[in-house]
């Protein structure tokens, strides 16, 4: 696994999902998170995967750690592996494989995410001696260095510190460092800077990237965010509704995005133009995950849909080299 | 540190003059005296006699300054109701009894609940959750001397297995002790369940699983440990409570303890064992709690090293 | 004060004026064993117009202030020093009585409207709740001008008998809209009121924003950490750094011509909306920032101010103001 790269063949992808549906039992009924997603994630690529709360874009990636618990979470997939290991079947020592070697993440609020109660050092440690026997010394002095390598000044400092003495940016760091202590092959980013400042944001996202490229290490990066999508990665999914709409280069999607949601999304953006303004809005609100809409979950609110979209459900098909969508408009 | 305890023994002593003050005064303000008894009274020679004996014909204030001159030299004088020995010796052989069952009630309820709530929040809505919320409801809501009769209904009356009071041998102590035993145990099963369901759905244990940690290390290292720092705080003051005998309890197992004599002092206007008595629950609910507080800090990073450094 | 507040002033009142505003908190330090106390300037000598019809942005990150200003802005918390002026009165020490009647001229929206929104309550009683605190109009009138304000900050009527729990985010944000105007206010603070919101509805509650603030004339202060969105929103920003405005100026200009270093250090962290324009940067910490203050030589200033060696606010071009060493 090290370095993820050349062992693996193009032909089969790193993370692989296919037609994934995850549900959750509640008493209102059953909230339908994510209905049929494919997607993969080659070696050493980066992906982004943007999406607004309710897209299914975080559960979906829960899914592959199999970090949904089960009730109340349901699960189904007609594939869904992480570097060869079948995640719906891993038994124990498969599952600790695919935590923290396999893939690891990163999570949105830092400040959280810590144990209250211990030392990021003895939480770090602890990460590397979960996956590898080392002596409590040697993964002491990895962990200075994985502190080192994210950037962080006095890493002795850190590591004896607690969570609540560190600012929200120096945890985040942290956070990294821990999730890199096991070289995994893939890093899920899960809004990994919106809790952050926009200073520090900049400054993890380009350590994220940085990281990214020098150990050839696969990223998948989870915003609801434009810009973060714009600055670090090489591919691109947008989810709606619990299904993918687009996924294109991440040139592409921003030199002409084809799906209407994308289109939307793009225009809504504010900050784009000078001067106080008007944005275009994208009327209404977010599909109910108990009852979505039949067709295309975002018909309701395209400016383009027809009584097709509102009947039938468009295919996730090519529209270009490299390019897919799923919308009866641009197929 | 050394700082910090001083003020609060400071505030220890002051909350301990405030409340003699309070008691000793509410004592005498209840009318009668200790040499009224309404069925056989004394003369009234031989009654004043016994007053300036005891110095009860002072003004009250000399009366307290007298006491509390001489509870400093450790002197509680001598128990009304029973002059053959002083306030400390009473205090000293009835408090054996009380301290033995209450202290083993709490000592074995505290960890057996916690077992319990540890499992009810690990298994939640399994048949180990009901029987969970079943002890801590009806511990803490069946009134102890109702359970009291229980056991002894159970055990003694029906299989004839336990005695069913006294205070011979230490199979005299079992009804008591499971008696006193099932309020720390309601309790720990209660708010230990609480306490691992709020931390196990904090952001912190996704990250730990997400980390490949087994579930046992997340539990036992992690969850529990997070769990515990407030329980361990309710732990003393509940050792305290308990272990000062229950009146009830004792009166229901004929437990020849402490419980007792914080109502006969009473009703019998017996002065120095009441202010003994009294004194000495303050001290020790003040001292626990200070010593809980200091636990509690020393448990929790986040008073033990304050806010951020930098 | 500058010599432009002091034209404004004559000319008519500011909607809101804050002179001099600051705010001191004893921050604990050290652990429980071994308390200490430091003192924390969290705001500093805060000068900031609101003008009447404007909306002024407030940018900053998190420990510069800007969201304890805008609660003492409203007196919800008291300033240490300075006065606050609404609509040319002195509120600063006004008794809870008074405040109350002017309370009514200035509302707040903030970016958390679930925890602000009554769950017990229905959206009709939330809206004009307000009416009934100040005793305006019988209770029949109350709930019909609540239901009027539902349908112009975009909801239907029918949600007046529905609750806080059965809303979206965006839907709340307009609820607790509707409630902050429904005593037609002269002033609105807004503290971070699309932070929480998805992208796709974030659009729309700026618009609504705009709108009401045009068709209302109303005068808000938005506080915000989003850079873009005061761009599109707001006519003037203020930008805020470890307590102390360090420059301000119409929008557009914090954008194309910001003099102040910390200002370009925000500006420079906003992520850019192309991929064929991504650079690396290079980041400057907060204590660099502010050691580098910028030196304005006096005869490039207008009016030519006296030199000193004080950092201080100096005005470099119409009502563009930046903290800045004016050099000889």
């Amino acid at each position: 696994m090290e370095g993820g790269g050349a062992s693996t063949v193009a032909s089969t992808p790193l993370v692989e999902i296919d037609d994934l549906h995850v549900s959750f039992v509640q008493h209102d009924g059953l909230v339908q998170a994510v209905r049929g997603v494919t997607f993969h994630v080659d070696a050493g690529e980066s992906l982004g995967i943007v999406g607004e709360s309710g897209s299914g874009k975080s559960v979906s990636c829960m899914a592959v750690l199999r970090l949904l618990q089960s009730p109340p979470a349901r699960i189904e997939a007609r594939t869904l592996q992480i570097g060869g290991v079948p995640v719906m079947r891993a038994d124990k020592a498969q599952l600790s494989d695919i935590r923290g070697r396999l893939a690891a993440m990163v999570f949105q609020d830092p400040m959280t995410a810590f144990d209250p109660v211990f030392t990021i050092g003895q939480q770090i440690v602890e990460t590397i001696r979960a996956h590898r026997s080392a002596s409590k010394a040697a993964a002491r002095q990895e962990a200075q260095d994985l502190l080192a390598r994210v950037e962080i000044r006095n890493p002795d400092a850190v590591l004896n510190s607690y969570p609540h003495q560190l600012s929200g940016g120096m945890l985040q760091r942290a956070m990294i460092a821990m999730a890199l202590s096991c070289r995994p092959a893939v890093l899920f980013a899960d809004e990994p800077t919106t809790a952050l400042d926009v200073t520090v944001q900049a400054q993890i996202l380009q350590l994220i990237k940085e990281l990214q490229g020098d150990l050839r290490m696969g990223l998948v990066m989870i915003t609801h965010d434009l810009g973060v999508i714009a600055e670090t990665v090489d591919r691109v999914i947008v989810m709606y509704g619990g299904k993918v709409m687009e996924q294109a280069r991440v040139e592409d999607i921003f030199d002409d995005p084809r799906h209407p949601y994308t289109i939307a999304l793009m225009e809504s953006m504010p900050g784009q133009e000078g001067g106080r303004r008007r944005l275009r809005e994208i009327p209404g609100g977010s599909p109910n995950p108990v009852s979505p809409p039949a067709g295309c979950p975002f018909h309701p609110r395209c400016p383009q849909a027809d009584a097709q979209c509102a009947s039938e459900e468009p295919a996730f098909a090519e529209i270009g080299p490299g390019r897919h969508a799923a919308c009866w408009r641009v197929h | 540190m050394t700082g910090y305890i001083l003020r609060r023994l400071v505030s220890v002593a002051v909350t301990f003059i405030i409340v003699s003050v309070i008691i000793f005064l509410m004592m005498h303000s209840i009318p009668g005296g200790p040499f009224d008894h309404g069925d056989m009274p004394l003369p009234d020679a031989v009654r004043e006699r016994l007053m300036a004996q005891y110095g009860l014909d002072q003004p009250l204030y000399v009366q307290y300054l007298r006491y509390m001159w001489a509870v400093l030299q450790l002197d509680f004088g001598v128990p009304f109701q029973s002059p053959g020995e002083t306030v400390l010796e009473l205090l000293g052989r009835a408090w054996v009894p009380s301290l033995v069952l209450g202290g083993l009630g709490v000592l074995i309820g505290a960890p057996l609940g916690m077992l319990l709530g540890i499992a009810a929040a690990l298994r939640r809505n399994s048949w180990l959750d009901y029987l969970a919320s079943v002890v801590a409801t009806l511990g803490l809501t069946v009134p102890v001397f109702v359970t009291s009769m229980l056991l002894i209904l159970v055990f003694a009356v029906w299989f004839n297995w336990l005695p069913a009071s006294g205070w011979g041998s230490p199979t005299h102590w079992i009804l008591p002790i499971a008696a006193y035993a099932t309020i720390p145990m309601a309790t720990y099963a209660r708010y230990t369940r609480s306490a691992m369901l709020d931390t196990l759905n904090k952001p912190f244990v996704m990250v730990l699983r997400a980390k490949g940690l087994s579930e046992n290390r997340i539990i036992f290292q992690h969850v529990l440990r997070n769990s515990a720092i407030p329980m361990v705080t309710v732990f003393l003051p509940m050792f305290i409570g308990t272990a000062t005998g229950s009146i009830f309890v004792e009166a229901m197992f004929r437990v020849p303890g402490l419980g007792a004599y914080f109502v006969t002092s009473i009703r019998t206007r017996d002065y120095p064992l009441e202010m003994a008595l009294m004194l000495m629950i303050t001290v020790m609910f003040c001292l626990a709690y200070l010593i809980s507080d200091i636990v509690y800090a020393w448990l929790n990073p986040r008073l033990r090293h304050g806010e951020r450094k930098g | 004060m500058s010599t432009a507040n002091a034209q404004v002033k004559i000319a008519a009142p500011a909607a809101l004026e804050l002179k001099g505003l600051g705010k001191s908190f004893r921050l604990k330090t050290g652990g429980f064993f071994r308390p200490g106390y430091v003192e924390l300037k969290a705001v500093r000598d805060v000068d900031l117009t609101v003008p009447k019809n404007a909306i002024v942005g407030l940018v900053g990150e998190s420990g510069s202030g800007k969201t304890t200003t805008g609660i003492m802005a409203l007196r919800l918390i008291e300033p240490t020093t300075g006065e606050i002026w609404l609509d040319g009165e002195n509120i600063t020490t006004l008794e809870a009585g008074e405040l109350k009647r002017h309370r009514r001229k200035m509302q707040v929206v903030f970016q958390d409207s679930y925890s602000a929104l009554d769950p017990m309550f229905t959206l009709a009683q939330i809206v004009a709740e307000p009416l009934h605190i100040h005793g305006i109009g019988s209770a029949a009138e109350q709930t019909d001008l609540a239901l009027d304000w539902l349908e112009r900050v975009g909801l239907h009527r029918s949600f007046g008998n529905r609750y806080p729990h059965e809303l979206s985010g965006g839907q709340r944000q307009r609820v607790a809209i509707a409630r902050a105007l429904i005593l037609q206010p002269d002033v609105l603070i807004a503290d971070e009121p699309t932070s929480a919101l998805d992208v796709s509805v974030k659009a729309q509650i700026i618009n609504l924003l705009q709108d009401l603030q045009e068709d209302m004339g109303l005068s808000i202060l938005f506080i915000s950490h989003d850079l873009s969105v005061v761009r599109s929103l707001t006519d003037t920003v203020a930008v805020m750094f470890n307590g102390r405005i360090v420059e301000q100026a119409p929008t557009e200009a914090i954008f194309t011509d910001s003099r102040h270093p910390y200002t370009r250090s925000l500006l420079d962290a906003i992520p850019v909306l192309n991929p064929r324009h991504r650079r690396a940067r290079t980041f400057r910490s907060r204590d660099e920032l502010e050691a580098d203050k910028p030196q304005i030589a006096a005869s490039d200033l207008p009016g030519g101010p006296a030199p000193s060696e004080q950092p201080r606010l100096v005005t470099v071009a119409p009502d563009h103001r930046v903290e800045a060493v004016v050099t000889q």
